[in-house]
């Protein structure tokens, strides 16, 4: 039937509630990204060092079965070193995982020219970046923070409530070191994606801002003799606040505060990156 | 295949050439490539700099002092000797520094929390070449750090490193990466691939005008930094220290050699990243692999190490990285080369995997449809 | 030597979707018009018959070449695709010149050919701006002066009325007659099928991704045996002509034109009904012409593919 036939109907359902709304762009997010075979291997990976956590937990405490295999019952330390390379582990696939998703949120509609259509619709700006990003967040959230609180808890319920409390700021610490990784890799990843437009590409730069950047830091420190070429490394910094919040002991090259003011300085650079190119309109030339 | 067969197929490379050059050299998302390649020229230009502000202070520190010292003098210093001492074999200091603290006593004489005053001086004497720092303590030597000015032979195994480590592996690695898979996988990203499989030219040489095009790209790219990052790296040097090292230590001799490295990793990377920008529509996840594979070729059996690029790239590498100690196990294992190839063959290894990746490239290329919606 | 372009039971898969199946089809000189709803196959069609995309099974051949053998397929044969994107950076000139160089032509030649390709799709004052800044129809138009620019004898032009003006429409429908005219195969795409029926020696209908009728548009319109003709009849009565064709069994739907000076009639028997007309008309009926209402390319195509997908 020819459309100027068909009689108008506006549409007469009920509404997302406002606050809620920008809910939907990570539904659908979402929903895009798992349609990838490939991610939906790599998201289930992701799950195998928990996994194998769960278990040496569990064999920490079964000091029959360790007696079985003839180990000692003490091989297995389940202390604070033990979270921290759980979170190693994970902070690494958290980074493949973001290099294969993030760049795919908004390039996409910068490249189709989709932000003025979203942008008529009631969403802002903010809201725009926050259901984005939260497809990040939680995505990064269920390999990270969310299995270590599971594996601190497991300890916990074996270990008994003495070890939980003399312990509880190791479950603070996973939580909190989480959360600063997915921040700086969700609005890296976006910014990149946002200035770069190609998904693919924005992805490959992602890589190697991160690789790259450890490069040129130990090149600088080579030729210049010095330790400044760290605050390139995001990974270096990442690590530097990692060991100060898990308390493992390491040779700090830049101190612990300035580490976090670099990091904080990246998330700034990139939220204004990432704010200057996601506008309800374009400057074509 | 005939002369004018050839002739034709010359003309439309040369064609390709000229279409790809501009975009490959002026476009704007390629930018970052130029990036990448003077972050190592400016890394040596920023040591030149400082080393030359530090040899200037260093002679201010000469002009100062109260006689000319030697190198020799420098290590005559030793701990526990008097500040008397100290003077009368290298003069009254240039540069002094004095202060004082409370430190505990601790020798249960006095009460808990009793403290003794101490009188610190460092002194600051040069050889023109050299800096001696000597901290006293009381009057007495506490400590002693001599740091030892650059020069060329030195600082050629520092460049060494950067050109292994940084300019090899990331520069020239990200560089190759970004203009290869940009030749086809960029132009069916802007849907514009079908200019070239209208046009009455085989596939075959197409890919190979394009190949050209990167290789032209990359090695003017990249040599050219290469070259400033030698100049620079030099800059700083006297002319006759200079010269020495250039004409009498294989100063050019390292330089042409490191031009040449620096042409074979773009023909090894360029080829690699040719074929996976045709055959992968997410080139990343190639690109990674690579990645990762000249990591780990290190760590490879010696069967797997042929495989690589890099592999042979170390071969021809021509000043060897000693070890330092305060170097981590995995840098060193990284720059080592253990296992290194003669140079025809580390050569001829580096155009056979070319050549491999360049015919699978011809093979993909005959493929290639154009089905731009499922990008 | 093979005077056609030939598809021989031709399929192809886009993974799981289907884009064109079972396609067979002798394609003789002159202007065919492939014709059919979005999705239909046309576009599939001619990547098939250019090399840009293989079949997934069968074989097409354009002439004497074999579609994977661009290096001669392309001498022959020109293209110009729906694909809006062009290489960066070029002018209209540049991008005719580039594609001329690249088929081994020398400067000199290659310059010559590309300006007066250009004056041909009418596009000289604008030849040396780049084409990023041209509007759609002197995009449309830069396409055409591509796939025109080395005298092909093949003409492939996937819609290449889109975005033209008035105008320019009937000055490209002059040209693509002037090279059928030639000997040449103009094979055009469109979805203007006022156009398509004016310029057509013969039509592909396709529906999706199959070949649901292929020839004149007559002689595809007479396939259609079970479906009622429309005809109109001018006369001065048509009351009376009316009522005496409705007496005979061929006629199965009569109304009155609205000038009152004709009448519309739908028969199964074509041939039958004619004859019964000329004796009608022998028996002072005055006819003042018959013509068929429906012989156009927008009546077999509602026919065979239907009236909603027409409308799209």
């Amino acid at each position: 039937m020819a459309v100027y036939r068909r009689n108008y109907k506006p549409y007469s359902g009920g509404l997302t509630a406002t606050w809620s709304r920008w809910f939907v762009l990570f539904r659908y997010s979402r929903r895009n990204l798992f349609r990838s075979k490939f991610l939906t291997a790599l998201f289930v990976i992701c799950f195998f060092w928990p996994l194998i956590c769960l278990c040496m937990i569990y064999l920490a405490h079964s000091a029959s079965f360790l007696q079985q295999l003839g180990l000692p019952t003490g091989v297995l330390s389940i202390d604070n070193k033990f979270f921290y390379t759980f979170m190693w582990v994970q902070g690494v696939l958290a980074f493949l995982l973001t290099a294969f998703t993030g760049p795919g949120l908004i390039s996409p509609d910068l490249a189709n020219g989709a932000l003025p259509l979203y942008f008529c619709r009631p969403f802002s700006r903010v809201e725009y970046v926050l259901g984005k990003s939260s497809v990040l967040a939680i995505l990064l959230s269920q390999i990270t923070w969310v299995p270590g609180l599971v594996l601190f808890i497991m300890q916990a319920s074996l270990a008994g409530p003495s070890w939980a409390w003399s312990n509880l700021w190791i479950a603070g610490s996973l939580v909190i070191s989480s959360l600063i990784w997915i921040a700086i890799l969700s609005l890296l990843a976006m910014a990149l994606s946002a200035w770069v437009k190609w998904r693919i590409v924005a992805g490959a730069l992602l890589l190697g801002v991160m690789f790259f950047g450890g490069g040129f830091a130990l090149a600088i420190n080579g030729v210049m003799r010095t330790e400044s070429g760290h605050f390139f490394d995001i990974f270096y910094l990442m690590k530097t606040v990692w060991n100060a919040m898990f308390q493992v002991d390491a040779d700090h090259a830049i101190p612990v505060a300035q580490a976090w003011i670099a990091l904080l300085v990246y998330c700034t650079i990139c939220l204004g990156l990432l704010m200057r190119k996601v506008r309800a309109y374009e400057v074509i030339k | 295949m005939t002369r004018e067969m050839m002739s034709v197929w010359w003309a439309q490379i040369r064609a390709v050439v000229r279409l790809e050059m501009r975009k490959t050299f002026f476009a704007k998302r390629g930018l970052w490539i130029y990036l990448v390649a003077a972050l190592p020229v400016l890394i040596f230009m920023a040591y030149a700099v400082a080393t030359a502000s530090e040899q200037n202070h260093r002679m201010s520190v000469v002009r100062q002092g109260e006689k000319r010292l030697t190198y020799q003098d420098l290590l005559a210093v030793k701990s526990g000797m008097t500040q008397e001492e100290v003077i009368a074999i290298l003069g009254k200091p240039p540069i002094r520094f004095h202060w004082t603290d409370r430190r505990p006593t601790g020798d249960g004489t006095t009460g808990p929390g009793s403290t003794v005053e101490v009188s610190h001086e460092n002194y600051h004497y040069s050889d023109g070449q050299n800096d001696l720092f000597v901290g006293l303590v009381n009057g007495e030597v506490e400590s002693i750090n001599i740091q030892e000015g650059s020069n060329p032979g030195q600082d050629s195994i520092m460049f060494a490193e950067v050109f292994q480590f940084f300019f090899l592996r990331l520069a020239i690695f990200f560089g190759c990466l970004g203009i290869f898979m940009n030749l086809f996988r960029g132009e069916i990203l802007d849907r514009s691939l079908h200019f070239y499989f209208l046009a009455p030219i085989r596939r075959e040489v197409l890919m190979a005008g394009k190949f050209l095009t990167g290789l032209l790209a990359t090695c003017v790219i990249f040599v050219t930094s290469e070259v400033l990052q030698t100049v620079a790296f030099l800059w700083h040097f006297t002319p006759g220290a200079r010269d020495v090292y250039l004409y009498h230590n294989h100063g050019l001799e390292h330089a042409a050699v490191y031009v040449g490295v620096t042409v074979l990793a773009c023909v090894g990377y360029g080829a690699f990243f040719l074929v996976a920008g045709m055959m992968f529509r997410n080139p990343i996840l190639p690109a990674a692999a690579i990645l990762l594979w000249e990591w780990i070729n290190p760590f490879l059996p010696a069967v797997l190490k042929q495989f690589s690029v890099i592999y042979y790239l170390k071969s021809l590498c021509p000043v060897d990285i000693p070890s330092p100690p305060g170097m981590s196990p995995v840098v060193a294992l990284l720059v080592s080369n253990s296992d290194p190839v003669s140079a025809p063959v580390a050569v001829l290894g580096i155009l056979i995997v070319a050549c491999i990746a360049l015919y699978a490239s011809s093979l993909q290329v005959r493929r290639m449809e154009i089905n731009y919606t499922t990008e | 030597m093979s005077d056609r372009i030939v598809f021989a039971d031709v399929s192809k898969f886009y993974g799981e979707i289907l884009g064109v199946n079972r396609v067979n089809l002798s394609i003789p000189p002159g202007i065919t018009s492939l014709v059919g709803p979005n999705g239909s196959g046309k576009t599939t069609l001619m990547n098939l018959m250019t090399g840009l995309v293989k079949p997934s099974r069968g074989r097409v051949q354009v002439l004497d070449y074999r579609t994977d053998d661009p290096e001669n397929l392309f001498r022959i044969l020109g293209y110009s695709t729906q694909f809006d994107a062009f290489p960066k950076g070029l002018t209209g000139f540049q991008f005719i010149y580039s594609y001329l160089r690249l088929s081994g032509r020398d400067a000199q030649t290659a310059e010559q050919m590309a300006w007066r390709v250009i004056e041909r799709v009418n596009l000289v004052d604008a030849a040396k701006r780049n084409i990023a800044g041209y509007s759609k129809g002197m995009r449309q138009r830069i396409r055409l002066a591509q796939a025109l620019a080395h005298d092909p004898k093949v003409l492939v032009l996937d819609e290449p009325l889109n975005g033209l003006d008035p105008l320019a429409r009937s000055e490209m429908i002059a040209l693509f007659r002037a090279s059928a005219a030639q000997g040449c195969y103009v094979i055009i795409s469109s979805h203007i099928l006022h156009e398509v029926d004016v310029i057509s020696d013969q039509v592909i209908l396709l529906s999706n991704g199959y070949v649901v009728a292929e020839g004149q548009i007559s002689t595809v319109r007479g396939e259609i045996q079970d479906h009622p003709t429309q005809i109109l009849i001018r006369c001065s009565r048509p009351r009376e002509l009316a009522a005496k064709m409705l007496e005979e069994e061929l006629t199965i739907e009569v109304s009155i034109h609205k000038d009152e000076r004709g009448l519309l009639l739908k028969t199964r028997d074509t041939d039958r009904f004619y004859l019964a007309l000329n004796e009608l008309a022998m028996n002072g009926i005055d006819i003042e012409s018959v013509a068929p209402a429906d012989d156009d390319v927008l009546s077999v195509y509602e026919y065979l593919i239907g009236n909603e997908e027409a409308v799209r």
